[in-house]
């Protein structure tokens, strides 16, 4: 845990110096009158104060100096695989609609797990896609978008 | 309430992912029925995580932790019947007993609340920081760091007092702040499905056969104090702020060991160790409602998707709010006795579909939880910027985790951090910018100084173990 503390706790120093100088620049106002930046000001402070002594306290730490494994073993590659299906899907849905974009989604992710059966894989893609669509479209009137072809 | 009992028996999403998921599907209900269902979800997935922790030895949710020790015990001696029946029970005795407390607690609490000025606010939301920090599973300094961060991403958006934007970064969909819907997505049901897709997804339900779902006669006498002493403790550690299901169940189980006359008996399956802490998560989903309704702060991050229900439905969570709307109140306290006996009349009899649910592979159950969250965000604004904040706090909180943060005390605080920051600059323009307003004032100054002595509490394992250590050396 020793180099991971280590680690997150100069990520939360670098945020916490971003949000005090953001708030300093938004005004932190005085007491009798405090300004936007007044609570973040002090909630940044500290939460610096706190990443230093987390810092420290791992620094000083006794025993295991070595990292945890982050990514242990070859899993991970998965949740690569499915962020970077999130992260497209996000973008291309507005531009092909819901019913194309979430069954092309759909069909890569039953695929993640399961890689063998194609068929199944269709047909339950095909399934989810209309099933939520109907329920959530029709039923639950939420605005999913058309897309180009409309739909 | 269906949902939320599937919800509580899928390990996977919890009650804050899926109340987050159905929050913008009930848009075009009227805010009871929203408020009624929010419950029914919440008592649900306390009625439904008892039946994996019974059965696969893996709670369905964290509320469900402690049950494991003697519920898997009793299934595997083949008395899992009798083990969910006095956890279906039990439920029952300590929602009803919770739903009283509710009705008896909330409209004097309310009336006395009608008092509370800035100062008070600022000091029980400080109070309830703490105490969730401090009751976090790992490490406090760590949670105390979510706290802040929390409170940070509360303030991005239009400021609460000029109205001007501030952390958006020129970004025109930030100037509405972060939505909770994306967020809690994101940290509890994204980063949960990235975790899942890292190990091995197997998980061995044990079979048994389902018979005496009624308890015998002993088992209702070794249970029913246990069943009062879960109700009661639940109860009061769900009024409090930072409290909730999740801590109580540990507590009961604690309280149980201590007077039980054989405590040896305890994580080999004793009845009691089922009965307790079953009724004490239940009855704290139905303590934490008070803070809410009445003080219009919610206690832990469930009332604070209830509380974000409420703004969005137009009514403002506070001390009027009883007052104002009366239908809403009482007519959630009688939907909560109504589920309390639906739950227990429709799960006993389903408890073998639910069995049969366990057994869906996840390879089929996250590409749809997945979904569900796509939607889920996307629908409250129909913005596809809400998606990128999902997966944007989908992915830190996947990375938190592995670094030992909670994003439980992150929610409550992003929650109560506008709160927090019109009372504190209320209050210091009431005062004239003296921070003695707090300290000055009974109720603030009491909450103030307890959570100071909480935090304060923190250091005592590190001072006896420097005394320990000095000893050692002196010798």
């Amino acid at each position: 845990m020793k180099t991971l503390d280590q680690t997150s706790s100069l990520f939360w120093l670098l945020v916490s110096l971003s949000v005090f100088f953001e708030s300093i620049r938004l005004g932190i106002g005085t007491p009798q009158n405090p300004g936007m930046g007044f609570l973040t000001f002090g909630a940044s402070g500290i939460l610096g104060v706190l990443s230093i002594i987390l810092f420290l306290g791992a620094s000083f730490q006794k025993g295991e100096a070595k990292a945890l494994p982050l990514f242990a073993g070859k899993l991970w590659k998965r949740i690569l695989f499915v962020l970077v299906l999130l992260i497209t899907y996000s973008r291309v849905m507005p531009i092909l609609g819901y019913l194309i974009s979430t069954f092309l989604l759909m069909i890569l992710l039953f695929w993640v797990l399961e890689r063998k059966r194609t068929g199944w894989i269709l047909i339950s893609s095909v399934l989810t896609t209309l099933l939520t669509y109907l329920i959530f479209s029709k039923w639950l009137s939420c605005q999913f978008p058309d897309g180009l072809f409309g739909f | 309430m269906l949902i939320g009992t599937l919800v509580g028996v899928l390990p996977g999403i919890g009650p804050a992912g899926a109340m987050a998921l159905l929050l913008p599907a009930t848009f075009r209900f009227p805010v009871t029925s929203t408020l009624i269902m929010l419950a029914g979800i919440y008592y649900g997935v306390q009625y439904g995580g008892s039946t994996t922790s019974i059965l696969v030895n893996i709670p369905g949710e964290a509320s469900s932790v402690i049950t494991c020790l003697d519920g898997y015990q009793m299934a595997r001696q083949g008395r899992a019947g009798p083990a969910l029946g006095i956890a279906a029970w039990g439920s029952f005795i300590a929602g009803t007993i919770a739903n009283i407390g509710l009705m008896l607690v909330a409209v004097p609490l309310a009336r006395a609340a009608l008092s509370f000025g800035p100062p008070e606010y600022f000091a029980l939301m400080c109070t309830g920081l703490i105490i969730v920090t401090y009751l976090a599973q790992g490490s406090i300094l760590k949670a105390l760091m979510m706290a802040l961060v929390g409170i940070i991403l509360g303030s991005i958006g239009l400021d609460v007092i000029t109205g001007l934007p501030r952390f958006t970064f020129g970004i025109n969909e930030l100037t509405d702040g972060v939505g909770i819907i994306p967020l809690v997505m994101g940290l509890f049901g994204i980063s949960e499905i990235f975790f899942n897709l890292e190990r091995s997804l197997e998980r061995e339900i044990y079979r048994t056969r389902l018979r005496n779902l009624w308890p015998s006669l002993k088992d209702w006498a070794q249970a029913k104090w246990a069943i009062a002493r879960g109700s009661i403790i639940g109860f009061f550690l769900g009024i409090l702020p930072g409290g909730g299901a999740v801590i109580s169940p540990f507590v009961a189980y604690a309280v149980e060991k201590k007077v039980a006359k054989n405590p040896e008996r305890f994580g080999k399956g004793a009845i009691e160790g089922v009965a307790s802490p079953e009724s004490a998560n239940n009855a704290a989903a139905g303590g934490s409602l008070i803070p809410l309704l009445s003080l219009g702060i919610p206690p832990n991050p469930i009332m604070a998707i209830f509380f974000s229900a409420l703004i969005i439905h137009g009514i403002q969570p506070g001390p009027l709010l009883i007052k104002q709307n009366p239908d809403l109140f009482w007519g959630l306290v009688a939907s909560l006795y109504l589920g309390n006996v639906l739950l227990l009349l429709l799960n006993l009899p389903l408890i073998g579909m639910w069995v049969k649910v366990l057994e869906i592979p996840y390879k089929l159950l996250f590409p749809l939880i997945l979904l569900f969250c796509l939607i889920g965000a996307y629908s409250m604004h129909n913005v596809v910027f809400d998606l990128y904040v999902m997966i944007f706090f989908g992915v830190m909180g996947w990375i938190m985790r592995k670094f030992g943060y909670e994003a439980a005390p992150l929610i409550l605080a992003y929650v109560l951090g506008p709160m927090l920051e019109q009372a504190l600059r209320q209050s210091l323009l009431i005062s004239q910018g003296s921070f003695m307003i707090f300290i000055s004032r009974p109720i603030s100054g009491i909450a103030l100084v307890f959570a100071f002595l909480l935090l304060l509490s923190n250091l005592i394992p590190y001072f006896k173990k420097r005394r320990k250590q000095y000893e050692e050396f002196k010798e």
